[in-house]
């Protein structure tokens, strides 16, 4: 389409046709308010916050929304304007409870400061104070009608981002109220905890209970750093204050996530239950005790060099790609992986998901794991009337999505319904790669994506650690960088409980301290630097955001290395 | 050059307002050589004279008849009226009850709370100021010349304010001396 040529504020510019009077206007560095408006989201123009004058139109038009044509004159800061706007913040104040002395959002909300941009010192109307309840039945974050402009950016959010279209509204002016499902508790709800309406709510009526009165805008940091949690390997941002990560954000400029994360990614850091690690351990008469560093480091050393090759070094998926060329370099024995083999194809790109018009999901749940693939899955279906076939014996969260469930022994079936599919893609994780790969195959013109067991699972592979723990001989001592993995399988527990001599290092004392002889402290993902390999094969950095004087995990294997090194030598060996 | 007559009182409120009027410190000294002090809640003299003065100063929510009686008063006997505050320009925190009815704030405070012994009642006396059904913002109950809103405004919006006034114009304050907390 041609471009189309307008004025505003006196400024000419030429943008494509079907840009909006915003999108024009933000090309030439000129700000419109916004409020209900949402960079991610599709625009709606509810709240009018960035009305404008157009020249021959009858009304002020929302800029979010109103489509640019050829000669068109638009005022973005005339009196009539800046009158309009003070009259909508005016009724935003009004109808609810906006009184930013006992509000949590006080210092970060989008209302607020337009309030102070529009220098609103009192407000005209009368206040209906309308009895609205608080919902408080989800775990990690509320809903406060009393605060909620009815932007709707939480229910666009939920919709075309996560693809779970959870929240609606109901009723109709004053009467309309943000709602779950078909008006139950949120806790009870479709929900899934992704919180991404949480990170776009514009004020106070979405509040994370970690981190509500924690810090305003203007007193924290925002660090870009990565999940390992799985293998999407989600860009973060960590909200940082006094050294302290209070809460986790979605990074909107980062692939493959876009700002979206899931519970997991989201939620678990901060809400962990178990035990830290801040001081080595050893295991005494009663149980492990409290040591100092040299004297563990020690200790793990000389066990390592008692076994030689009769050791097991089992890394995890939350370990960097440099702590797992550590392991290889300073450590004898055999090398494998905690969570499972690294899957020996290359993934497609995260982003065909937003191509597929067909997605054959093998044997894993996406709504357990990878969810944020799995959330790329539900906005297809959503959005663009992609079909999903899930091929799986047992029960799928993504079941009801699914226009064909197949069992593993039916999975053939798959390959007539996929004919009339134009970018058909199968995906799948190390379980199903087998099937996945030869259905792949016989389905033309299909992208085969593969998750990765774990978080980091591709750097170690880099690193050169690649097969899996199951594929290991037994060992007498085995060290095992655990990081912050919540559970260790039940094959590795038979493994260490029989083992003569187990050292860890972990961020936490569970689910370590039953079989753990030694337990040397690690961070934990916000607390380090390094890099990790995602699903895809995007080499990503982790970014240190606080700092709790801990060694880094490279540096405690290092010094491991060099009490062997040391203690050959002097034996002459 | 007479000196410009001030007079202030405070409603319902936990003083903060004035205290941040302290807060101007020794800029006191300077601003005592403009202004007179006519009432105040800590002076002897309570009300503003019948005569008038120049400018009011009220903190504070309007929350019962005896609130609404001083800014009435205070509203009648001078020229400008400043509503210093949250509670004074939107209610504030003492707005918080508007979202209950005041049978049941009542009821909640004086029988109901943890810590009260049984078989207590609510306060019934001629003497006790009535609470109004809701907590108002001054500007609910009597016109209003200038609002100055924070929890509390700061030190330097509140000698901005005055210093303007003192130059004989009407203050606009500017984004950076607004806050609402």
């Amino acid at each position: 389409m041609p471009d189309v040529r307008i004025t505003i504020d006196g400024k000419e510019v030429s943008v494509p046709a079907g840009s909006t009077v915003l999108e024009a206007a933000e090309s030439i560095g000129i700000e419109i308010p916004t409020l209900c408006h949402h960079p991610a989201v599709e625009p709606i123009g509810a709240c009018r916050m960035c009305l404008v004058e157009i020249e021959k139109q009858r009304t002020l038009q929302p800029a979010c929304t109103f489509p640019v044509s050829d000669g068109m004159v638009v005022h973005t800061h005339s009196e009539k304007v800046i009158k309009a706007r003070r009259f909508v913040l005016q009724l935003l104040f009004s109808e609810r409870n906006h009184f930013c002395m006992y509000c949590q959002m006080s210092g970060s909300c989008e209302l607020q400061d337009l309030a102070y941009e529009y220098g609103l010192d009192h407000w005209t109307y009368e206040r209906p104070f309308p009895k609205l309840p608080v919902d408080a039945s989800r775990e990690y974050f509320i809903m406060d009608h009393n605060r909620c402009i009815l932007c709707r950016r939480c229910i666009r959010a939920c919709d075309e981002l996560v693809g779970n279209k959870t929240l609606g509204i109901k009723n109709r002016g004053t009467n309309s109220m943000i709602i779950a499902d078909l008006d139950v508790p949120f806790g009870e709800s479709s929900c899934v905890s992704c919180g991404t309406c949480l990170q776009v709510c514009p004020t106070g009526a979405l509040a994370d209970r970690a981190s509500a009165y924690m810090g305003a805008e203007d007193e924290i940091e925002r660090v870009k750093s990565r999940c390992m949690a799985c293998s999407v390997g989600c860009g973060v941002e960590l909200i940082v204050r006094e050294n302290r990560v209070i809460r986790i954000e979605g990074d909107w400029d980062a692939e493959p996530n876009s700002g979206l994360l899931c519970e997991i990614g989201r939620f678990h850091p901060l809400h962990e239950q178990r035990q830290r690690v801040y001081e080595p351990l050893i295991r005494g008469e009663d149980g492990l005790q409290k040591v100092d560093w040299e004297d563990a480091l020690g200790l793990a050393a000389e066990k390592i060099r008692e076994a030689d090759d009769d050791l097991v070094s089992v890394v995890s998926g939350f370990a960097s790609t440099e702590a797992a060329e550590a392991v290889i370099n300073q450590l004898p024995g055999q090398k494998v992986t905690m969570e499972g083999p690294a899957p020996d194809v290359q993934s497609a790109p995260l982003s065909t998901l937003d191509e597929a018009d067909l997605f054959i999901v093998i044997d894993a749940d996406l709504t357990v794991n990878y969810q944020v693939a799995g959330f790329a899955i539900k906005r297809g279906f959503r959005h663009r009337g992609a079909r999903l076939v899930v091929i799986d014996d047992e029960e799928n969260g993504l079941d009801p999505w699914a226009s064909e469930k197949l069992s593993l022994e039916e999975a053939e079936e798959v390959l007539d319904r996929a004919e009339d599919a134009e970018h058909p893609v199968v995906l799948c994780d190390v379980e199903g790669l087998e099937l996945a790969q030869s259905l792949s195959k016989e389905i033309s013109d299909s992208d085969l994506v593969v998750f990765a067991p774990a978080g980091n699972t591709l750097g170690l592979k880099e690193a050169g650690i690649e097969s899996a723990f199951a594929e290991s001989e037994k060992a007498s001592v085995y060290y095992v960088l655990a990081d912050e993995a919540p559970e260790m399988g039940d094959a590795l527990s038979q493994a260490l409980s029989e083992a003569e001599f187990v050292i860890v290092q972990a961020s936490f004392q569970e689910p370590w301290d039953d079989v753990a002889d030694v337990i040397l402290p690690s961070p934990i993902t916000s607390e380090k630097s390094g890099t990790m390999v995602n699903t895809e094969g995007r080499v990503e950095q982790i970014v240190a955001a606080v700092d709790k004087s801990l060694p880094d995990e490279v540096e405690v294997i290092e010094k491991i290395g060099n009490r062997i090194r040391a203690a050959s030598a002097s034996a002459g060996e | 050059m007479a000196k410009v007559t001030v007079c202030t009182d405070w409603l319902d409120i936990c003083s903060g307002c004035h205290m941040s009027l302290l807060d101007i410190d020794e800029r006191l000294v300077q601003l005592l050589e403009h202004i007179q002090l006519l009432s105040s809640p800590i002076t002897d003299l309570k009300h503003p004279p019948k005569e008038g003065c120049d400018i009011g100063i009220l903190t504070g929510a309007v929350s019962n008849d005896h609130q609404l009686a001083v800014a009435e008063e205070m509203r009648e006997r001078c020229k400008i009226l400043i509503a210093l505050g949250d509670c004074a320009v939107f209610g504030g925190i003492c707005a918080m009850r508007n979202f209950f009815d005041v049978e049941d704030v009542l009821k909640r405070v004086y029988v109901e709370t943890e810590s009260t012994a049984p078989d207590q009642k609510v306060p019934q006396s001629p003497e006790i100021a009535k609470l109004l059904p809701r907590v108002k913002a001054i500007n609910e109950v009597v016109d209003v010349d200038l609002h100055v809103p924070g929890c509390p405004p700061t030190a330097d919006g509140i000698w901005f304010v005055l210093t303007e006034f003192l130059e004989g114009r009407m203050p606009v304050i500017p984004e950076e001396l607004l806050t609402y907390d």
